[in-house]
């Protein structure tokens, strides 16, 4: 893990993206424990809080839970749900695109091919 | 977050001349490390030397771990055992004292003093270099750097629980201060049930920010300010913006500085909405643009009564 103190990016935000990859490419399995909070923190040398806070996110996004006084495992996850959850995501964001097209008077088959050439930038 | 906490404060009062400490409640939290800031004669060390029993004449109650008074911190060993201090005084150690003698002083103080472990921190820390003459080296001959290395030694070398830390970063360069939060965290991650805690003191913020898990603020006395790091963080918010918008944002930010081109300053997160149709930037504080944008607004404030 390559956590920076100056990219912009929170430092919680980068440990809970890490872990977030690490448990959906299942290198960290199911009912698997992260690390403890005070060893991470000690080996990132950040603060305790700032991990807390990195394994609280990943626990309101459903990938942990925490247990009193032995820590964060990583749930059961169930695949058809997440993709559920990552399909309603794209839909909202398509639905804000759809809303601001609108209002700058885009055509449909301008926003569609707005779409497809992010898509072809993006792959 | 809520947490346990390691020390309670409550209706903290002590006068002497002009200065009051006053203090409604301070919680410092279990487990984890909680920095006091503020400007010099702002009743830190007060507050520090009262929580380790070396002021103890005061209004108010203080709670350690949990469940002991500050009587019992005098008569009940598992306190004092449990408490490591270090102060900025020179002679915390007398100045005639050999380094034997300190760790042999310390033993007798201390039933969890563990020598061995003294002298490797030391050796660890450049303070001696194993030669046998070192240990005749006097605490007056060290510098202040090694003197504050000495006592980090000597609480490290206990089984304590909480570390009480007046300015340990003070006296130290870049590489030494790096090393003391590596100790500092690594103290706090050596227990597995959390229950190891450091108060300490600092000016150099920066230098301290990812060993600071629970800020305080203290200005004149009075706690201003008090919360987990990362939630203060959302509190607030660092703004920079033009100079056109400055005499707008004057009367929204929390704290503003101005130059040339234009300003910066602490916004209050809910007070952002606010400053809509300015051309700001705005980012997340560091624990160093937090504590001086607050210390400044009420340095500010006191100028203004």
């Amino acid at each position: 893990m390559k956590i920076s103190q100056n990219s912009g990016v929170p430092i919680y935000q980068q440990i809970a993206d890490y872990f977030r990859g690490e448990i959906l490419e299942e290198r960290i399995g199911q009912e698997e424990y992260l690390p403890s909070i005070r060893g991470l923190a000690k080996e990132l040398k950040i603060s305790v809080i700032t991990t807390i806070k990195a394994y609280e996110q990943l626990e309101s996004e459903g990938l942990v839970t925490a247990v009193q006084g032995k820590g964060y495992y990583v749930n059961a996850q169930d695949t058809e749900m997440l993709k559920e959850q990552h399909i309603r995501k794209v839909e909202d964001a398509l639905l804000d695109a759809i809303k601001f097209a609108k209002i700058a008077k885009m055509s449909d088959s301008e926003l569609v091919n707005t779409l497809k050439t992010l898509q072809k930038l993006d792959n | 977050m809520k947490a346990e906490s390691v020390i309670s404060c409550k209706n903290i009062q002590k006068k002497y001349g002009n200065f009051e400490l006053n203090i409604d409640s301070i919680d410092f939290p279990k487990g984890f490390a909680t920095a006091l800031i503020g400007e010099n004669g702002a009743g830190k060390t007060t507050l520090l030397e009262m929580i380790a029993g070396i002021k103890q004449i005061h209004n108010g109650d203080i709670t350690y771990f949990g469940n002991y008074t500050e009587k019992d911190r005098e008569n009940n060993p598992y306190v004092k055992e449990h408490i490591g201090y270090t102060g900025t005084d020179k002679h915390y150690f007398l100045p005639h004292w050999t380094l034997k003698q300190t760790k042999e002083i310390q033993s007798v103080l201390f039933d969890n003093f563990d020598g061995e472990k003294y002298d490797r921190i030391l050796d660890e820390l450049a303070v001696t270099n194993d030669s046998s003459s070192d240990k005749a080296k006097k605490v007056s001959d060290l510098s202040d750097g090694n003197r504050i290395k000495l006592m980090l030694a000597g609480v490290l070398a206990r089984d304590t629980k909480l570390l009480l830390m007046d300015e340990p970063a003070s006296p130290l360069d870049p590489l030494m201060r790096e090393k003391l939060c590596s100790m500092l965290r690594e103290y706090i991650a050596s227990s597995e049930d959390n229950d190891k805690s450091v108060i300490f003191s600092t000016h150099n913020i920066s230098d301290m920010e990812n060993v600071t898990d629970y800020a305080i603020i203290i200005e004149n006395g009075t706690v201003v300010e008090q919360g987990f790091v990362e939630e203060l963080k959302e509190k607030y918010v660092y703004v920079r913006g033009e100079k056109k918008d400055e005499d707008a944002a004057k009367h929204i930010l929390y704290d503003l500085t101005s130059n040339a081109y234009g300003f910066e300053g602490l916004c209050l997160s809910e007070n952002i909405d606010k400053l809509a149709g300015m051309d700001i930037e705005t980012t997340i504080p560091t624990l160093s643009q937090l504590s001086v944008g607050i210390m400044r607004a009420y340095t500010k404030l006191k100028s203004h009564c």
